[in-house]
Formats: C-alpha cells, structure tokens, sequence
C-alpha cells in the first residue's frame, strides 16, 4: 500500500464513519411544545434584582432562547424556552445604575447549578446524613398543612419561622401569615446583621437604618474597618461614588485614609493606610472629636442629638487627648491631630466605621462616636456625604441576633422542644452561628422542619421536608433597598426565565397552604398569587404617588421598579423618636481569651467571593483568585511575617488556630499588611454541606468564634475572639500563577 | 529500504485499525447524541467528540447527509403558494443570526384550517396532542470546530438571496443540501462581493 | 478611517473589587478548572487583578493592576505563530483564530504580560450549567490557546447593528464585558483613532503609560497612573 491508497481508504473509512455517526430521530430527546416563541439568537433584556446581599442591585438579565432538559408530566424531553445568559447591572435602577460586583455577575450560576433541589424531597435517612426521596407537590404540601394544621391546635407558639432578613412584600406576607396564626413574631438571621450600625443611627439621628454614603461629594474619607468598596453596606453603589471622588471631578481629587487591624479590599486603595488595635475605633473617633472641639474648637453643640449621646461631649472629651487615644489605639498623638486638621482641611469629611470595628463588645458605642464626629463634621444630612435614603415603610426589626439566641434558648430549655414546626429560608444559622449558640443542637430537637430552600446546606440538611422555591429569575422579586441611593426606591421584577425545575416559589406555598388551612388566614391573605400581592402593593403606592394604577405597574415592570425620579420622596420617611436619652459611656472592647494564653486577635472577614458563605457554592467563585492572596478554592489564615518568622511558620504550613471554643486548620498565607498580633480569616468556606463545590472545602472561622455580644442590640461581636497558633504540618494552597513579576508601572506620579 | 517500509506498513495498518474503530464507536455511540453533539447520558457538557468517529469526520469536514425527517415537508408546494421563506417560516432569517425552523405552533397557524386531511399535517396535528414539537432533522450547519459564527440578517440585508447558499428551495420537496457550505465557498463571496475576508469576519 | 480598538484602565479609580473578572468569564465563556487543575497552574482568567505589596508593616502598600491581553501593535505573540493562528485585524484587534490553533503555546512564551491562556484538557460544565453558555462566542476545545478578545463579539454585533441602522458606530456603543461591569468606571473602551472618543481623550492624560513600555510591544491600553498623597494634604 503507497501514500495514496493510505489517503484513499481513510478518506472511505472516515466517510462510512461521518454515514454512521448521526443521530436518528427516534434515539434523542423529545421535544416539547414550547410555550413562548423566540427568535434565535436574539437577546432580549428584563429587569431583575440581585438576592446576594442587603444593597438590592438591579440588574438586567439578558435572555436567549435555548434547550432545556425539563421533566414534564412524567416525561424528559428537551423544551425550547428563554435562558439567562448574562446578568448586568440595571441602568435606570438608582443604587447601582448599571453597575455590579462580582457576586452579583456570578448569581446567574445560581438558576444553572447542578446541585439545585428540582423537586420536593422528604427525609429518608437518618437527620443530616441528607438522604431524602422526591414527593409530589400535592403530597408535601398537604404533609405540612397537617402538620400546621395540628400545631396550631396544639399551641401557636410552636410553630417557629426562621430566615434572613426579609423585606416588602415578602416581609408583609409571613408576618401577616404569623401573626394571622397567633405564632411568634418570624426570626430573622444573618451574620453580618448591621443592628448595632442601626440602633447607632436611630440614637444619634433618629433613623433606624443603614446610612447611604455618597462619596462623590466628599473631598475626605475616613474609613475605620469598614469594607465599603467591597463587601458592606452597599458596594456597588459607594465603588461608583469612590470613582467619581477619586476621578471624577476635574481639579478636585479626594483623599482617602483607611485605618483598620488588617489591609482589606477597600483599604488597598488607601492614601494611607493605619494599622490600629483592634476593637479601639470608637477611641480613635473620640480622640478625633477631643482635637476638633478643643483645638479646632468646634462648638459641642455642632454635633447636636448625637453628641449629646457620648458621655464626657458637652465637656469637650477631656478624658479622649490624643495621647490617651494614641495608648489605646497604637496610633502615634502627632498622627491623630493631624487626621483631625485634615478632616476639617477637606470638608465635607466623612468617617465610615463598619465590619468588625462594630463588632465588638463596644460596637455600639463606637458607632456612637462616629456619628458624633460626622455630625460634629456637618456632613449628616440632605447635602453631606452621610444621608438617609427616604423609606416607605418601616425598616426597624427585632435584632436578630438576639431573636435568635432566644428561639434556641426557648428550643433547648425544656426536656422537649416547645416549638414544633420550623419553617426555613435562606438561612444558615449553623454555618454561621458561634459553636456556644448550639444552633444545631437546637433544631435537631425540633421534631419537624421544612425548609424552602433551593440547596442543601449546613442547616436545611437538617430538614424533614424541603419545599425548593424558585431562584430569583424565575421569581417575582421585589425589594426596598435600604441605603445606597438617595430616591426612595421599590424594587420590582416579574419572571425573567420560567422555572427550571418542579419548584414553587415561597410566598406562593405560604399562600397555597393558607388556603389548606383556612380560617382566619383567608382574610388576612387575600391574594391568589405573590403577583396579586405585589400588585396590591404597588396599587398603593400609585395612590399615594396620585398616578395611574395600571400605567404605575407597567412602568414599574419595565424599569425594575419605582422611583422618584428627582430625587425626592413623597413617600412618608417614618422617623423614630429617639429610644432613650441617656448618654453612652465608651468602654474597652471586651476580648474572650486571655493574652497570655491567646497572644493573637482572630479576625474574621467578609470575603470578596462568598461574602457570608451564601455563594460559596458558585464555581465561578471558587475559581475567582482573591484580590490580596490570589488564593482559589480554599480557606487560608493571615499572619504577618515577623509573627511567622517567631513561630517557625512558612507561607502555605497548615496551622491549628485555636480559641477557647474550638480549633481549625488552615494554611498560612503571608502578608505584610496585617499587625504581628492579628490574625485574620476570611468567612465563607469550611460548609459540612453545601453542593459538590464547597462541601468540606477549607474551614469556617465562625467555629471558633466565642459568643461575645453587643449587650445593647445582642448582636454578635465576631472580631473579639483571642487564639493561638501553633504550626500543624504542611498545607494545600491554590494560588493564581499569572503575573508579571514587579510593578509593570513607571512611577506614581 | 526494506526497515522503513515495515515502519510504514506497521504506521498504515495502526492508523486504518484505529479509523475502523472509529466507525464503530460512532455508529455504536449514535444513539445518545443530543442536537449539540454531546452525549444525553453525561452529567457533564463539553466540547469533546463524542467519539472517535466524530473527530475523524471533524477532521476531515465531513458533514453527515440529513437524516429522513420526520415529515416529508415539501417546500416547492408552499413556495408555489406563495409563501415567503422569511415572512412566515423562516422568521429569524431577516432579523438574527439564525434562522430558525417552524415549529407545530407555526405550522398550525394555517393547518388548523388549510389541508387538514393530508396525512403529514394530520402529523402535525398529533405532536400536538402529544405535547411535542416536530423533532426537524438540520440540513445546514458548521461543526463547533469550525468556531464559525454565521449571521442570517446581514446577509440578507446585503440582498443575498437565499438560493445562493440554499439552492433552488422551491423546487425541492424535502429539503436537501445543495451547496456544500465549505470556507472557499464563503470567502469566494465574500471576495466577489467587497466583504471582509478577515478569519475574525467569521471565527470568534 | 479603520477603527483602532482600544483601552483606558484608570489605577486611580480601581477599586480591585474584580467585577470584571466575573464579568468576562460569563460573557466569554471562560471554563473552570476545578482545584486540582488549578494548583497546576492551569486556572484560565482573561483578565485578572494584579496586585503588588510594597514596605514591610506598619508601612504596607498595595496596589493593583488589572491585566489583559494588550492588543499591542507589535504583538509579539503574532510572529511566532506558526498557523497565522494569532494575527492582527485591521481595527487593531490582537485575535486569536481556534480553527487555525494548532497549540504550539509559542505565543504563550512570547507574550509579556502572560495573558495567553492554554486548553490543556477538555473543558467540562457539569450540566445545566451549560446551559449559561453564551452562543455568541466559541467554546474552546482542548489544545487551543485562548485570551481576551476586547469581546469581539460585541463589537461585531454593535458594528450589524449601526449598519443596519445606516449609521456610524457611536462613541460608547461598544463596551466589553469588564468595563460595563466596572463600578468606579476604571475600565473604558472605544476607538483609539476617533480624536473625540472618550478612550482617546483619556489616553493623552499625562497620567498614562503603557505596560511594560519598554519592551516594545507598543501595547492599545493605556494606564492612568493612581496619584499618591504625601499626607500634608497636597497631591504629589
């Protein structure tokens, strides 16, 4: 055979093969009958609203037409149907306009993932093991309304609702349904809960709420360990503001001074950069007002209601000079006098204080005495960077924390649990809870609980029955976004994608089962769908803004929801009366652990990529190299190199922390911008359970969180925990390799 | 020399035994293509062939002919009606980059009313009951190797006719492929017609 | 004129909060590796954020630089492809053609910045997250390099749809997955060759300069110097 033959017979070869290989009609999927018809290829474009944390971006998902693998009555087949390709911020929507962070561009990940819960399951194995069986809708809605239905015969007070926080239409829907059924107010759970921040403001300015920052009219910016272009309040809406403070105003560049225990994300971009003691920013702010009132004298009465919360203000805080404050804080006097002339140099000046320098034992109290300062500052108010975004409804909840420690106290106090029914949502409470809390512990005891959740995490694994809600392109979705945007803003989305999945939403269900159960709940929940509710909503609103009901609603689809579009609100901006008028002392942050035991503070972080932990489950994610570390795929603990260098620690040794209340392991990352007596942990990996991709994955450094509070709101003090290090062999990190090898970057100019 | 043609024969005889067991594995992996070319069996999507059959016919472009459809659609009889390729059918042609075959919703939109007793829209008629769309076998298309990223609308908007790439529709009952649709067919066009020649004009 | 494609990437304005390294791999189809692939050093991202330490504590600094593929002009990549595989377009455009890949990696070990990213196996999505994919870009196979295209493929769909509308592409019309995602607006994108254009304007900034200047590449995205302060109040 020559080279010819060779060519000829692979030609024939591969022909009979290309005859062969083709599929046959009677071999593939079915196709059903699509129920809209699309033009392919073709994006279109609806609103939606980001789930993954308080800020309530609007986003606008970007819809193709696609093939779906669905069950339908019993049968598989492929259905033509519309998909989410692409999330992108919401242009018109006022607190991110147009813009998103990370997360928010990774949630799309969320309808797609492999592990969502596609129908509703019921408890097989043992509790935990996560071993459940599908039942049909009909079966598993009909189980829990018997179950309702004899708890409430029984005693309402054992039934028991536990989510994150909630607001709108949602939050309206299960406290009526609650209080309808003479059940305990809901709980509400989240870790990074801002109640201390909340409770501050509604003491110093008479506002129960989370402060929007409006950077792009600032000329100074004090951060005190708050990560405000990363994870906390409203990012996506304060990195806007920081481009324009930084760039945006020709001729006029602001100045940013970020003090904090450990570099984060938002310090990076520092000016400056401070290393303090961890749990003395309040200090700090105090010693700051010490020098405006003293030496820049600064009227004490400039700083109105909320200087007069801070015991020793109208006497100037002579107890707070700055050499006093430079021995708490570790910041040199010279140093604080001159932060202080330069907040009065570039007025308007704000200070941010949040993250871990509220949470603390004295939380409060610091929060209290940056209000203070910023009010002493004049830049509270409708023209300062610190304003208060107009709401149309109350804002104020029971502090969660402390609603939460009571439920488990409740739970565990008695021989057999008194509550009987506990309904679950988007909560994970024994991730995110300290070890003391005994969260687990206490819904174990529980002898029946359902979750709605759309994966199996730490805590719905527990659950006896799970009843997966639509994720939130599927969903109708609403928000009332708190901070971040100076209109008053109702969110508001219809479906962007029909429901993957044998899913229901969850304000459905709770209104499906209220008319399984009867009664009184018939009045009180009216609506046949959450649509009807939302529209009801709005109706309302219309009224209020004198327009058309139907064109109200249309408009409010189209756009992503209402807002006033000059700025103002017609809207009523509830104000509280302040709860008491009695002065905050500062005291010391109180530290579980002993220094001579636990030489080094553990602080625990929000991180870039998981937040709280809630999207830990995201490939995306996972893959995404952390912006300080370029570590992926794992959990690691900051050290500073003199402290590794003492302890015989290298970067990547694996080390026990160890605290009063438990140990993890976690290798050891180096860095150079951390005090050689912190050591800190980003929060979000460490799940016992939560899908293929972030079950067992790294450790979670709430496990060794000691269960200090915030006495005034119950809130807990994450950052006061003490721990020591101990090197435990060699570890595991997976860093990003791609890099140039120095600055690629003539000089700063 | 005597050595290297053993190593040639011992080359060819490997090479035809591996094409041959790529003519199996694709006739046996066949049954569980999906329209995308993965397998409907696997939990995982990826750009891998199938089989060894796939890439030997990738390799070498080979395009497999049509499978029979599933109802013998002729378009010469709608095109005699007058029947326009893009108003009513052919929809996406005119305004995206794909154009898109009817579905039993389209069909019935006039064989709810027109011809009702023909056996094939009495076809039609029953996918609906069954809740199915006509599972339409593709006749044209590029293999993902190619990264082609072929548009309709542009080139209509040019006012290329359909028969260009398609041939002579209107005669055909079932629907063949007329033209071979390789790359030196393309950039003839292009070429004649002043369009870009660019690899990135079509692969991205 | 022919449109010279190009970028501003202003340091003073990034926050390093890496939207737009979530971004592009949504929109460009960009696969996962998993942990295992990635601690060998195969975890593909077409843009990243770089970030340098600089002093030892209490004196630390960091800063950071997002990086890439920088469509230079003198694209070292180009030559040393033996397929003509990675070549440049007529609007500046440094493309990378997977059809004509055959995975020699030269262009990897000839590119600066380290931008070029190699498919050392199949991709896999665990299903349904394929169904995320977006059609309007390639999925890569193994054995093809891959890098940022400045999202070709919405510059494609943009340039249809002016001519569609028989008008000329407008400044803004185009914006790659990175920069519209971008909150502080660090990443800006337009036609280098159009005087007016907003990327042009910023590009003459006496703050910018380009990556690793010296080597020669003659790189399309420019960087806007982050400014430092003394401390006494005064930018330097």
């Amino acid at each position: 055979m020559d080279r010819r033959d060779f060519i000829k017979l692979s030609a024939l070869t591969a022909g009979a093969a290309g005859l062969a290989g083709c599929g046959h009609p009677d071999h593939q999927l079915i196709r059903f009958l699509p129920e809209e018809s699309w033009i392919p290829g073709v994006a279109t474009w609806r609103p939606s609203l980001c789930p993954l944390c308080a800020a309530g971006c609007g986003v606008m998902a970007r819809v193709m037409e696609g093939d779906a693998e669905v069950v339908r009555n019993g049968r598989t087949g492929l259905l033509r149907m519309g998909l989410v390709k692409k999330l992108e911020g919401n242009p018109a929507h006022p607190v991110n306009r147009g813009k998103l962070c990370a997360r928010g561009q990774a949630a799309v990940q969320i309808v797609y993932h492999p592990d969502r819960i596609r129908q509703p399951l019921k408890r097989r194995g043992e509790r935990g093991t996560g071993e459940f069986e599908p039942v049909d809708w009909d079966e598993a809605l009909s189980t829990l309304a018997a179950r309702l239905k004899q708890v409430l015969d029984d005693d309402p007070a054992g039934l028991a609702w536990l989510s994150r926080p909630l607001r709108g239409g949602k939050r309206v829907l299960v406290e009526r349904f609650l209080a309808t059924l003479a059940a305990p107010a809901p709980v509400y759970f989240e870790l990074f809960d801002e109640s201390v921040l909340r409770w501050a403001n509604r003491l110093s300015f008479g506002r129960e709420q989370m402060p929007t920052y409006t950077l792009s009219v600032a000329n100074y910016v004090l951060g005190l360990s708050a990560d405000f272009l990363g994870t906390w309040n409203s990012p996506v809406a304060q990195a806007i503001g920081y481009g324009e403070f930084r760039q945006g105003r020709p001729g006029r560049r602001g100045k940013f001074v970020q003090v904090e225990p450990r570099v984060s994300q938002t310090g990076a971009n520092a000016d400056e950069w401070i290393p303090i003691r961890p749990g003395t920013e309040g200090a700090l702010a105090l010693g700051l007002a010490h020098v405006l009132l003293n030496e820049a004298r600064r009227p004490t009465t400039a700083a109105g209601t909320a200087g007069e919360r801070i015991e020793g203000w109208l006497q100037g805080l002579p107890e707070w000079t700055p050499e006093a404050v430079a021995e708490q804080t570790g910041i040199e006097a010279e140093r604080i006098r001159r932060l202080a002339r330069e907040l009065i140099a570039h007025e308007p000046a704000v200070v941010i204080a949040g993250g871990a320098a509220l949470a603390q034992t004295n939380g409060l109290a610091t929060a209290l005495a940056v209000n203070a300062l910023n009010a002493l500052l004049g830049c509270v108010g409708a023209l300062g960077p610190v304003r208060f975004t107009p709401q149309p409804e109350s804002t104020g909840l029971a502090p969660p924390h402390r609603t939460l420690r009571a439920l488990v106290q409740k739970i565990l106090s008695r021989p057999e649990s008194p509550v009987k029914l506990l309904l679950l949502y988007e909560a994970n409470p024994v991730f995110a809870t300290p070890p003391a809390w005994q969260v687990a512990a206490a819904l174990d005891r529980v002898p029946f609980v359902v979750s709605f959740g759309s994966f199996l995490d730490d805590t719905s694994i527990l659950a006896d029955l799970v009843l997966p809600d639509h994720v939130f392109l599927e969903s109708w979705m609403d928000d009332v976004p708190e901070s971040g945007t100076e209109p008053a803003v109702v969110s508001l989305a219809a479906p962007a994608m029909r429901p993957l999945h044998n899913t229901r939403a969850m304000p459905d269900v709770l209104l499906d089962l209220s008319r399984r159960v009867g009664g009184r709940l018939n009045e009180a929940l009216p609506w046949k769908s959450y649509e009807e509710l939302l529209r009801a909503r709005f109706d309302a609103l219309a009224r209020r803004a004198g327009a058309d009901a139907d064109a109200f609603w249309k408009q409010a689809l189209e756009r992503g929801g209402w807002w006033s579009d000059n700025g103002g609100t017609r809207a009523a901006a509830p104000r509280h009366a302040a709860a008491t008028t009695r002065q905050i002392r500062y005291q010391p942050a109180e530290m579980d652990g002993s220094v001579e035991e636990f030489p080094f503070h553990f602080l625990p972080y929000a991180s870039q990529a998981f937040y709280d932990g809630t999207t830990a489950h995201l490939p995306w994610l996972q893959e995404l190299p952390d912006v300080l570390t370029t570590a992926m795929w794992g959990s690691w603990v900051e050290l500073n190199p003199q402290t590794a260098e003492r302890l015989g620690i290298r970067q990547g040794d694996l080390v026990d922390v160890t605290s009063r209340h438990g140990t993890l392991q976690a290798p050891v990352i180096l860095s150079t911008g951390i005090a050689p007596d912190v050591v800190a942990m980003p929060v979000g990996q460490g799940h016992r359970a939560f899908t293929r991709y972030a079950s067992r994955r790294g450790a979670n450094p709430i496990s060794v969180l000691a269960p200090l509070e915030e006495p005034e709101t119950g809130a807990l003090a994450w950052a006061a925990t003490r721990v020591q290090i101990r090197r435990a062999g060699v570890g595991r990190l997976v860093l990003f390799s791609g890099g140039l090898s120095r600055f690629p970057h003539p000089e700063e100019r | 020399m005597r050595w290297r043609r053993l190593v040639l024969r011992l080359f060819l005889a490997v090479a035809t035994a591996l094409l041959t067991l790529g003519l199996l594995l694709g006739w046996w992996d066949s049954a569980a293509m999906d329209t995308d070319g993965t397998r409907q069996a696997s939990p995982v999507f990826t750009p891998e062939r199938p089989s060894l059959g796939a890439a030997v016919r990738d390799f070498f472009g080979i395009q497999p002919e049509p499978e029979r459809q599933p109802i013998a659609f002729t378009h010469k009889v709608h095109a005699e009606n007058r029947i326009d390729c893009t108003s009513y059918c052919h929809t996406g042609a005119a305004v995206g980059p794909v154009a898109g075959i009817p579905g039993v919703k389209q069909c019935l939109i006039c064989h709810r009313t027109i011809a009702t007793d023909h056996p094939d829209v009495e076809k039609i008629a029953t996918y609906e009951e069954r809740d199915e769309d006509i599972p339409w076998q593709r006749v044209y298309g590029y293999p993902a190797p190619a990264h082609v990223k072929f548009q309709h609308a542009p080139h209509i908007r040019a006012g290329v006719n359909c028969s260009t790439c398609h041939g002579e529709v209107e005669q055909m009952t079932v629907a063949v492929r007329a033209v071979e649709l390789n790359m030196g067919f393309c950039v003839d066009c292009h070429r004649q017609h002043k369009a870009s020649v660019e690899c990135i004009a079509c692969h991205y | 004129m022919s449109r010279r494609w190009g970028m501003v990437v202003d340091l003073d304005r990034c926050t390093g909060c890496e939207a737009c390294v979530v971004a592009c791999r949504a929109e460009n189809n960009v696969p996962t590796v998993g942990e295992t692939e990635a601690a060998r050093g195969r975890a593909i991202h077409w843009i990243r954020i770089e970030r340098y330490w600089e002093g030892e504590f209490p004196n630390a600094r960091i800063r950071f630089v997002p990086v890439l593929c920088q469509h230079c002009e003198a694209a070292p990549c180009e030559p040393v492809c033996p397929t003509y595989a990675s070549y440049h377009t007529a609007d500046g455009l440094n493309a990378q053609v997977y059809n004509r890949c055959i995975g020699t990696r030269y262009c990897a070990n000839a590119c600066p910045y380290t931008v070029r990213f190699f498919n050392f196996f199949h991709p896999v999505w665990e299903k349904p997250l394929h169904l995320q994919l977006n059609p309007e870009v390639s999925v890569r196979e193994v054995g093809v390099m891959e890098k940022c295209t400045f999202c070709v493929q919405r510059i494609k769909a943009a340039e249809l749809q002016a001519k569609a509308e028989a008008r000329e592409l407008r400044d803004g019309d185009v914006q790659p997955a990175c920069a519209q995602a971008c909150p502080a607006d660090a990443l800006l994108f337009g036609d280098l060759n159009d005087p007016d254009s907003r990327v042009a304007q910023l590009a003459r900034s006496p703050r910018g300069s380009k990556l690793l200047e010296e080597v020669g590449t003659q790189p399309k995205i420019t960087y806007l110097a982050r400014l430092s302060w003394s401390g006494d109040g005064e930018d330097r």
